[in-house]
């Protein structure tokens, strides 16, 4: 419950501006094709580093779409094109020269329903790890530590790493997940829909995860639940069939949006 | 009744009895191949019967009854009434005083009442002629009688069991020692031609070949010394007369004994024990009298290393295919066309895949290998002619359409979100194939495997074009190095039975050969299955709870 109470202190004690933070991506004049569909249009946005930034909108608003452009995912879907460019980095990430695998090792991703491998705990953690051949012990050990403290995992699973990942539950499963992406030590961590499919406990164990992630990682999570959004983001973008519609700091969208179509809908008049 | 039908119970019945007529289908034939298989092997009891001839003389036939069957015959008196009369036949064995060892008895000939239990005959089984049906009279060693009557029996089986022992010593040192010997001087024949071939030839080498076959020829000789020595103790054993039906006398030399047995006065007990070592003797000797008797060793050999030589093959094939299909292929027009191509390559007849593994492994394919690598054996063909690597290739071939189509099956259950999951990591897509997918889809791979073994290790037609012989000089697997020959012909069972029972001049003998065989068979691709299906229910307990 400490967790939530500094999620307001935070709110409360300094009012955050897009124009005093440091930009982890940015994206320019976006826009997403599968096939002739177009899913997103011309979206404009900077992301800071270092905070949690929530996209929140309708289904099908391409919310989702849009945080798996930024690792590449839609590579891999034969329909998809794109045009426009994402800066990671002031890098962009859709050069013809760029190695995706690296990208990703930077940019990590959680999905929405927990897939763990089918392998034991720690196989799960330094996976990752393993790709880039590391194969030093003590170090796959201390980094599997680190990573399953940082999922707020540890104290549950220390005595059974060498079981099946698959034994854990849904929320420990969606922790473990968190904890295998950050044992690479990404700069970005997508977050996509990360608590829809948990109990408001493990939901709660998540947000203070999130919470403690931001400070280390730059966190952009996509999220159904206008109260999440709220409770756990620095920034909120309003997405809306394909637009970009609002986009600023949490506390202005939620308290003071500035657009009615943004106001309709976290009120509920639709949605 | 109309809300019954409504209900769709009658479909459900019959469903249910489809389901339970097949079952017992598959039981049934499963239940008689096993009584029949398996009843050879029991040590039958022998009746001496007394048979009436027309010219009023009465002949007396000892021996197993075999078979009964129904013969029709007119009635002598009124044409239109036809009497069903039994018929049996006898095994009578004593094939060389006999000239056949089979008998049919009409059971109006037959008189009933004097039809007896034979006691005290014996029955001796030889490695040539077959069974002796006939009771022991005496026993001589080097022209002097050692034993009459009674005494004969304990007597000769001290004697027999040290012929079978000389009789296993020869055996080795013939197949194994002297066989090694030969294969050397073979090697070293190939070697000096291949050297001629290449003018390499030279007289430092020529002494060199000579003195190596020199020493072989020398081991050779005195192995050939020993054998005579062997042969020659064998010989002094002895010999064995028996009375056989009839009054006639037969003498039976003891080193042409392998066993023998008094089925009359033996204990259940010993009968069991006798079943027993029957089956184990079938399994694991070599077949005698143009496979009508003896074991089917070498055609085990040959199944099982055929079918584990195919799945060698067939997986990586199958495998990489289903691979490059499912994950990296273009969905389109081609990639439809090769579909409906591999799973129509499944129903194309295996004869079609024997006659292409002639044409293109054996000719093609072996043909090019003999002129490329081993000219020097002209005019002889090492792999240009039918050999286990064809066979095994061409079964591979034959069974590669299911094991792809069942890796395409499993390669699709894998959910896409693990996919996405070690991509997130940062694997690039074959890290993620190999290293999360595959291991994932071992157990349907293991399933194409499973029915690819039970599909080659039953087929006989195609293998009878690329490599089983009806008698295989050796085994595809010896101890002579590199161990496994693949280019050596080998021995099959659903051959065996196929030669056995079709194309064997003593049918009646060979019968129940065939259902032992075919038991054998069966009981062998289910083995090769069971071991392939633990390993499946492992794969599957570590990769479950997949479904959510």
């Amino acid at each position: 419950m400490s967790g939530l109470t500094s999620f307001s202190m935070n709110r409360t004690s300094d009012k955050l501006s897009l124009e005093n933070e440091e930009i982890a991506i940015e994206v320019k004049d976006w826009n997403l094709y599968y096939g002739s569909k177009q899913a997103l249009s011309g979206v404009n946005m900077k992301l800071p580093k270092n905070r949690v930034t929530a996209f929140i909108g309708p289904s099908g608003c391409g919310k989702s779409t849009l945080l798996r452009c930024f690792n590449r995912m839609n590579d891999l879907i034969d329909s998809v094109s794109v045009e426009g460019s994402i800066l990671l980095d002031n890098e962009d990430m859709y050069l013809k020269s760029m190695d995706v695998s690296a990208l990703r090792r930077r940019v990590g991703m959680v999905f929405q329903k927990p897939n763990p491998f089918p392998k034991s705990i720690f196989e799960n953690v330094c996976y990752g790890l393993r790709l880039q051949n590391i194969k030093d012990k003590q170090l796959l050990k201390e980094t599997v530590e680190w990573a399953l403290r940082g999922a707020n995992l540890w104290e549950e699973v220390k005595d059974r790493l060498d079981e099946n990942a698959l034994s854990l539950s849904g929320g420990q499963q969606q922790r473990l997940c968190i904890a295998r992406a950050i044992a690479i030590k990404p700069e970005v961590l997508l977050l996509d829909e990360p608590t829809s499919a948990l109990d408001p406990i493990s939901t709660l164990a998540v947000e203070e995860l999130i919470f403690e992630l931001k400070k280390e990682f730059t966190i952009l999570i996509v999220t159904h639940n206008m109260q999440q959004a709220a409770r756990v983001s620095d920034y909120t973008a309003f997405m809306y069939m394909g637009d970009l519609v609002e986009y600023t700091d949490t506390d202005s969208l939620f308290t003071n949006p500035k657009l009615k179509q943004t106001e309709d809908y976290i009120s509920g008049r639709y949605g | 009744m109309k809300s019954w039908f409504n209900k769709g119970e009658h479909w459900i019945w019959f469903s249910a009895s489809a389901v339970s007529i097949s079952v017992v289908l598959v039981f049934g034939l499963l239940a008689m191949i096993a009584y029949k298989g398996l009843l050879h092997f029991w040590p039958h009891n022998v009746y001496d019967y007394q048979v009436s001839h027309s010219n009023g003389q009465i002949e007396q036939v000892v021996g197993e009854l075999h078979d009964t069957k129904l013969k029709l015959v007119v009635d002598e008196e009124d044409s239109t009434i036809v009497h069903e009369v039994p018929e049996y036949l006898i095994k009578t064995g004593n094939r060389d005083v006999y000239g056949i060892d089979f008998k049919w008895i009409n059971s109006r000939d037959l008189n009933e009442g004097a039809t007896t239990v034979a006691d005290k005959i014996t029955v001796i089984e030889r490695y040539q002629w077959g069974n002796v049906y006939g009771y022991l009279e005496s026993l001589t060693v080097n022209g002097e009688t050692i034993a009459t009557g009674e005494e004969v029996e304990p007597v000769l089986q001290d004697l027999a069991e040290k012929g079978t022992a000389l009789h296993e010593k020869i055996h080795h040192i013939e197949k194994t020692v002297m066989g090694g010997i030969n294969y050397k001087i073979e090697a070293l024949r190939l070697e000096q031609k291949k050297l001629e071939s290449e003018d390499e030839y030279d007289a430092k080498t020529e002494a060199e070949f000579e003195t190596k076959r020199a020493a072989l020829n020398k081991e050779f000789v005195e192995l050939q010394a020993s054998m005579q020595i062997l042969h020659d103790k064998a010989d002094s054993l002895g010999e064995v007369t028996l009375t056989i039906a009839g009054n006639q006398k037969i003498t039976v030399k003891i080193k042409q004994v392998v066993r023998f047995w008094q089925p009359n006065n033996m204990s259940l007990l010993s009968k069991v024990g006798f079943f027993f070592s029957s089956i184990g003797n079938f399994l694991t000797e070599d077949p005698r009298e143009a496979n009508t008797e003896g074991g089917v060793f070498p055609a085990i050999v040959g199944t099982v290393t055929m079918v584990l030589l195919m799945t060698i093959l067939v997986t990586p094939m199958g495998v990489l295919a289903a691979i490059y299909m499912s994950e990296y292929a273009k969905d389109g027009p081609v990639l439809r066309l090769v579909r409906i191509s591999i799973n129509n390559l499944a129903g194309v007849p295996s004869i079609v895949f024997g006659i292409f593994g002639l044409g293109f492994f054996v000719y093609i394919l072996g043909g090019s290998i003999d002129d490329l690598f081993y000219g020097y054996a002209a005019p002889s063909p090492v792999f240009g002619t039918p050999g286990l690597l064809w066979a095994s290739l061409t079964m591979a071939l034959l069974t590669l359409p299911v094991v792809i189509v069942s890796t395409q099956e499993g390669l699709s259950r894998i959910p896409r979100s693990l996919r996405e999951g070690g991509l997130a990591l940062g694997a690039t897509k074959l890290e993620t194939i190999t290293r999360i997918v595959l291991p994932m889809a071992t157990p349907a791979i293991m399933t194409g495997l499973i029915l690819a073994i039970a599909r080659a290790a039953g087929e006989v037609a195609p293998l009878m074009l690329v490599g089983v012989v009806k008698l295989a000089p050796a085994l595809p697997i010896d101890f002579n190095a590199p161990f496994i020959h693949l280019e050596n012909k080998f021995m099959h069972l659903g051959f065996h039975i196929y030669d056995v029972g079709f194309q064997s001049p003593n049918v009646e003998a060979s019968q129940p050969l065939v259902y032992a065989t075919s038991l054998l068979l069966v009981v062998i691709i289910v083995s090769l299955n069971l071991g392939a299906i633990m390993i499946r229910n492992r794969l599957r307990e570590r990769y479950k709870s997949l479904g959510n």
